[in-house]
């Protein structure tokens, strides 16, 4: 029982904490976060809204530019053995963890061997690929050794999974280093009242800044921000009109709103890395026919879908990759995409059997009417009004859909069984990559036809380290997925943030992290 | 009456653990799990099957889920509810403030509709028919026609947003708990005035209160000390339902006014299928209703004496 007194007694601390915590506003950023993360360690998470917060604290050994290039961060340099399965790091001399230990290469090793321990169970193990030990060889090097060439090695350690804790602060904290994690970052966490908020204050001892996408050469100009759980949309928007909120993201409803409004200056993100798309059960009929899937691919208005559910911030997509991503080829999606085009669907239709025989508005084919399922995730607005332009869209041309969203929770385990023909998906990611993890062999969840020419063209973009011949593979791919229509794009979403007019500097990097040292509140 | 508390202690036993069973039952046909939902969506999940079943047999999410359930029961009878998948923390550590904070809305909210419940309810039945009866029991009629959470976000935007006499963000301060102690109590105020006005009304036409109005004492000392007292055994009868309501209540308004109770707590645990800390709090709640009943068939008998407990 002495465990149920313990947090009860806790309470009047915690109230008295927040009422002495209330900072200083004026150099407060104050943002939002749409849940509590479940940790701080990034051992032990791989949510977005956790590496959101562990990325002010936590510094990689690479980033990535915004030109998609590697460039060294916590390392000063890298060579990659010939045979392509070794990364030897330099990694900089003299900085510290912000609890005064050295940033060295016993702490790269500690934490890479904690991620590849099996017994750990780390959600970062399946990001690090065929990564098999990290060892120091020098004073200043380590060397990741991998089981056969990895292509994203550079995007998964400049990942927030990648991020060096201080060994010495994982050891002492023990399961509480969870909510208080160690860096060498310019923010440290001060303090996380749990479902409430995470105060993070400057790094007033930061190194200089090693990062060319970032302009600030040295700590944060803001003493403190402050990342709100707020869960409710009308909520976050209500805190952003009255103030509390600095900044927050707008979903497509509430952006007409802030975009004329003086008091705030909208940030548009036009590079971020997401798509929206529609998959295929290909181990039913008709789906398992190409000729099918590009009908339906024909058939969609994508224009309308990005007013529809976006109000305009978001981009039509005819390729498999987002035009972000480094390695889309413009040149192959002009050529294999499939643009609205209805006449063609029928036409493609007609061709797989699919014609209305019957004349009652409906494709049939051998005696039955076409009625298909698409499923997808509750709880999103921008996902309810796409999904019902691609209803629209294949009623007209005589498909008949119906529609089954769930949460997330029932929805994604759902697609691992059979009886259902479609589904409306969106991913997030910012590598090539992202080809691979979803396409490669039977797919995510065995429900792709194997197709060998695919399988060579991802397995060989997968271990191409070298960059031209990467993204020359990575077109290769885009290419047969393309001709194959394996999924149907159907948008790339812009980030919308609003953000109070008296803050400048408010930007973001490849990966779509706030690039917070930059933040200046006037 | 210590016979008939000890008893009536020794009832919840066989009531937690049918709760829990129940509970167990529909995780059973839920088909999937919380380490499922914490991977499903890294696109690479392929690659981290090996991961997903190493957490699985951590937590025991690998047994079929008869045998979870007896690991259960055993952990609870030892005062362990288990670590979160999802946070990997001690549930209790999870819960236990989160629970201090659902029972200070509860009474905050209790207080509001008690006050607004009772004063609107004895001024109806005493202007019974006319314009302040209309108005109070219109108002009532709104209070519980009104969604919880529509009824919220208005006041966020009336008070907040318009006014900006409080905050939005909540710091989990007294500022904090006013709005949702209001939307709360002002909507359970609703069935406290209108049985208070009923039982009043009832009460005022009884014989004892035309002698004491006869003998001439002021109409204060009639209704408030003479009059309400024998009313108030009926709301006294409701008080269990109506705690067991703001309770349930309070899973709604604690979401939209980001209250860090129980209620909000289970919201996403429940999309997190982080069952652990789900059932906890089915737990939990269902102890904290069954002993409010408890305490308020007590007070029952105290208040009055015509009602032997045994």
């Amino acid at each position: 029982m002495r465990r149920f007194v313990r947090p009860i007694l806790m309470v009047p601390v915690f109230v008295a904490g927040i009422t002495a915590a209330l900072p200083a506003m004026a150099q407060t950023v104050n943002l939002r976060l749409g849940e509590d993360p479940e940790s701080l360690y990034n051992v032990q998470t791989n949510s977005l809204t956790a590496n959101g917060v562990i990325n002010y604290v936590l510094e990689r050994l690479v980033y990535i530019d915004q030109s998609g290039t590697p460039q060294p961060w916590l390392s000063s340099g890298w060579t990659v053995s010939d045979d392509q399965t070794q990364i030897t790091f330099t990694l900089r001399e003299g900085l510290t963890f912000t609890d005064g230990t050295p940033f060295d290469p016993a702490a790269v090793v500690a934490h890479f061997n904690t991620v590849l321990d099996p017994a750990v169970a780390s959600p970062q193990l399946a990001t690090q690929g065929p990564l098999t030990s990290v060892e120091a060889t020098g004073p200043m090097t380590v060397v990741f050794t991998y089981s056969e060439p990895f292509a994203p090695a550079f995007n998964a350690l400049s990942g927030v999974g990648a991020g060096i804790n201080s060994p010495t602060a994982v050891a002492a904290a023990g399961s509480d280093y969870a909510r208080m994690p160690v860096g060498t970052g310019a923010f440290i966490v001060e303090q996380w009242i749990p479902g409430t908020s995470i105060t993070l204050v400057r790094n007033d001892d930061f190194h200089e800044q090693f990062r060319s996408d970032i302009q600030n050469p040295g700590p944060a100009h803001v003493e403190r921000i402050v990342l709100n759980v707020i869960t409710e949309e009308g909520v976050a928007q209500a805190a952003l009109e009255t103030g509390e909120l600095s900044a927050a993201a707008l979903q497509a409803d509430a952006i007409a709103q802030f975009v004329d409004n003086p008091d705030f200056q909208t940030i548009i993100n036009k590079s971020s890395g997401n798509l929206t798309f529609l998959e295929f059960n290909q181990q039913t009929a008709p789906f398992d026919d190409a000729r099918v899937r590009m009908a339906i691919g024909h058939a969609i208005d994508r224009d309308a879908a990005v007013m529809a559910a976006w109000d305009g911030y978001a981009q039509a997509a005819f390729g498999p990759l987002s035009a972000a991503i480094p390695g889309y080829d413009q040149a192959v999606v002009d050529e294999l995409g499939t643009p609205y085009d209805p006449e063609k669907a029928l036409a493609l239709f007609a061709e797989a059997g699919w014609t209305d025989s019957d004349g009652d508005g409906i494709l049939d084919k051998d005696g039955a009417a076409a009625s298909f399922t698409i499923l997808s995730y509750a709880g999103f607005t921008s996902i309810d009004r796409t999904l019902q332009v691609i209803q629209a869209n294949l009623a007209d041309i005589g498909v008949p859909v119906d529609l089954q969203t769930s949460d997330w929770g029932a929805f994604y385990p759902s697609l691992l069984e059979d009886g259902w023909d479609m589904d409306l998906m969106r991913w997030t990611w910012d590598d090539a990559d992202v080809l691979n993890q979803i396409y490669a062999g039977d797919g995510h969840r065995d429900k792709l036809t194997p197709n060998a020419d695919i399988d060579n063209i991802l397995n060989r973009c997968s271990t191409t380290m070298e960059p031209a011949a990467r993204l020359s593979c990575v077109s290769d791919a885009q290419r047969a997925l393309l001709e194959n229509m394996t999924a149907v794009p159907i948008l790339t979403n812009w980030e919308v943030v609003a953000v109070q007019s008296n803050i400048s500097g408010y930007g973001f990097d490849h990966a779509g992290y706030l690039l917070a040292t930059d933040i200046k509140v006037e | 009456m210590t016979a008939y508390i000890a008893r009536r202690l020794a009832m919840t036993i066989p009531v937690l653990f049918g709760i829990l069973f129940v509970t167990f039952l529909m995780k059973a046909l839920i088909p999937t799990d919380a380490v499922l939902a914490l991977y499903s969506g890294t696109v690479s999940e392929d690659k981290a099957a090996e991961a997903i079943a190493a957490i699985r047999a951590k937590y025991d999410l690998d047994k079929p889920w008869y045998h979870q359930f007896v690991l259960y029961v055993g952990d609870v009878a030892r005062g362990d509810l288990g670590e979160s998948v999802r946070t990997r923390q001690p549930v209790i550590d999870e819960i236990g403030y989160r629970y201090v904070n659902t029972m200070i809305l509860t009474l905050a909210s209790l207080v509001v509709a008690l006050i607004v419940g009772l004063s609107t309810g004895i001024a109806s039945a005493y202007w019974k028919g006319t314009w302040i009866d209309e108005v109070a029991m219109g108002i009532g009629l709104l209070g519980i026609s009104m969604p919880a959470f529509f009824f919220g976000l208005i006041l966020i935007f009336f008070f907040s947003v318009q006014l900006r006499w409080l905050p939005v963000m909540n710091a989990g301060d007294w500022k904090g708990l006013i709005l949702p102690a209001l939307t709360l109590g002002l909507i359970e105020a609703a069935p406290i005035s209108r049985i208070t006005r009923a039982s009043m009304i009832e009460v005022l036409s009884q014989d004892y209160v035309k002698a004491i109005r006869a003998k001439g004492l002021p109409e204060s000392h009639v209704v408030f000390r003479h009059a309400l007292p024998n009313a108030l055994l009926s709301i006294l009868t409701i008080l269990g339902l109506l705690i067991g309501g703001l309770l349930g209540g309070a899973f709604i308004i604690e979401v939209v006014f980001g209250w860090r109770g129980i209620g909000e707590l289970a919201v996403k645990a429940i999309g997190w299928r982080d069952f652990t800390i789900t059932q906890a709090i089915i737990l939990v709640s269902a102890t904290t209703y069954v002993m409010i009943n408890l305490v308020i068939d007590i007070l029952y008998a105290w208040a009055d004496p015509r009602i032997k407990l045994g």
